[in-house]
């Protein structure tokens, strides 16, 4: 038979057991809260000035080989070269989307873009373009994973090349590499040895015509 | 009022082999081009080129190609400096290069993205090689529509474009790259570009096309004059 103040004694320490855990157990949520709210407020990446704003992409199409300009939101930053690099990202994204009807799956494509403006030389030809050369330096790993076929990849460079000229008029040309190196074609077809003259691409592409419209 | 047909001939140009046509397989050795289902793409622009071969020959033409067949293990392939030499040589009516995708649909005709030559052919004047097509653009424009219109009459979809495609540029001769994607059927899954049928379709389009196209754009020569009669030397 367990005495009466035993009994007692034994039912306080457990209540105060279970108390000294219960509060051990809130200190330390406190404390977890208290070190996560100080790590919040510290800086991770360099802040970007970007508000979002309408652009214009030029997007393909493979059924039909046709591009279509379409206006989306995106946040560009206001650095030039930033500023395409975001664009073709937001491109990109658009591919990426499961119904795309230009399906690229590979992300992200682009590693950089750099704008660079060439020097002005007296004796350069007449038909040289005035502006910027924009390099856009590919990933391998999209470039190996491009589908294959003239017109899905010409359709990809195109719409590079558009959305940029819609976005960047001070952009004359487009030139393009692959991982830092020049690549003879993005996936055995389109040249990538060549720049490209910065132009409006949506509707370029044709369908045959008779010959009573051709005489007109 | 001109027809095109007439500004494409009344432009001073190199001479050319009316009945020589140039069919360049796409990829071959170790490059495989586009995997179409289980089959490389240098196989089947090589099937292609056989069955369009073969019905040209039967129209009359003599026709050249770049690979007859894929070149024994280890060797180089073919670079596109090489195939744009054997066309340039042969000085033929129409180069042809031959591409197979998966992607898209129909039969995509792509011709040169260089802007046409402004300046009159002129035989002493060397040519740069990475524009040698420009004086050609005219007759490949010419030839990938009168080729497209032979297709849409065959009930293939065309999509024709402009487009930097090695060594279209390199080519100094009327030139167009003829790439097969699958073929959609309502109701039905898209015929792949292996397709055998398919392919005898669009190669029979094109032979046929060519030779109106060469007979409207490239005609024989006139007949030396008969000497008058009552002269003799």
């Amino acid at each position: 038979m367990i005495p009466r103040y035993q009994r007692i004694l034994f039912y306080t320490l457990a209540v105060m057991t279970l108390l000294l855990a219960a509060f051990t157990i809130r200190e330390r949520q406190k404390a977890q809260e208290h070190i996560t709210a100080i790590n919040s407020a510290m800086p991770y990446v360099a802040p970007v000035d970007a508000q979002t704003e309408s652009v214009t992409l030029d997007l393909a199409n493979d059924a039909d080989g046709t591009i279509l300009s379409a206006l989306r939101d995106a946040a560009l930053p206001k650095e030039p070269s930033l500023r395409a690099h975001a664009l073709l990202e937001r491109l990109f994204s658009e591919y990426n989307l499961p119904d795309s009807p230009h399906p690229l799956t590979t992300s992200p494509a682009v590693d950089d873009v750099f704008l660079l403006t060439p020097p002005v030389s007296p004796n350069a030809p007449a038909d040289l373009p005035h502006g910027q050369l924009a390099v856009v330096n590919l990933r391998a790993a999209f470039a190996d994973a491009h589908p294959s076929g003239v017109l899905v990849e010409v359709l990809t460079l195109q719409s590079i090349v558009g959305t940029l000229h819609a976005n960047l008029p001070q952009i004359a040309q487009v030139r393009f590499l692959v991982d830092g190196q020049q690549r003879e074609t993005l996936a055995g077809h389109a040249d990538l040895t060549h720049a490209y003259p910065a132009v409006d691409t949506a509707a370029t592409l044709l369908q045959p015509t008779h010959p009573i419209e051709h005489r007109q | 009022m001109l027809a095109l047909p007439n500004l494409v001939a009344a432009q001073s140009m190199p001479y050319i082999s009316r009945n020589v046509i140039l069919l360049d397989p796409a990829h071959g050795g170790q490059d495989n081009g586009a995997a179409i289902g289980s089959q490389p793409e240098k196989n089947i622009t090589l099937s292609l080129s056989d069955t369009l071969k073969s019905l040209l020959t039967a129209r009359g033409f003599t026709v050249a190609t770049t690979r007859d067949g894929d070149p024994p293990a280890g060797a180089p392939a073919l670079t596109f400096d090489q195939r744009a030499g054997t066309a340039n040589h042969l000085r033929p009516a129409a180069c042809i290069l031959l591409h197979v995708t998966s992607s898209g649909f129909g039969v995509h005709l792509v011709t040169s993205a260089l802007d046409p030559s402004v300046s009159p052919y002129e035989p002493s004047v060397p040519q740069p090689w990475d524009t040698a097509q420009a004086f050609y653009i005219p007759q490949s424009r010419s030839l990938a529509n009168d080729l497209g219109l032979a297709l849409e009459h065959a009930k293939l979809p065309v999509v024709l474009l402009h487009a930097a495609v090695r060594p279209l540029d390199n080519l100094t001769c009327p030139a167009l790259a003829v790439e097969l994607a699958p073929l959609a059927r309502s109701g039905q899954r898209p015929l792949p570009p292996s397709d055998s049928l398919y392919q005898q379709r669009l190669a029979t389009a094109l032979a046929d096309a060519l030779v109106a196209w060469r007979d409207e754009n490239l005609p024989k020569p006139a007949p030396p004059a008969p000497k008058p009669a009552g002269v003799t030397p």
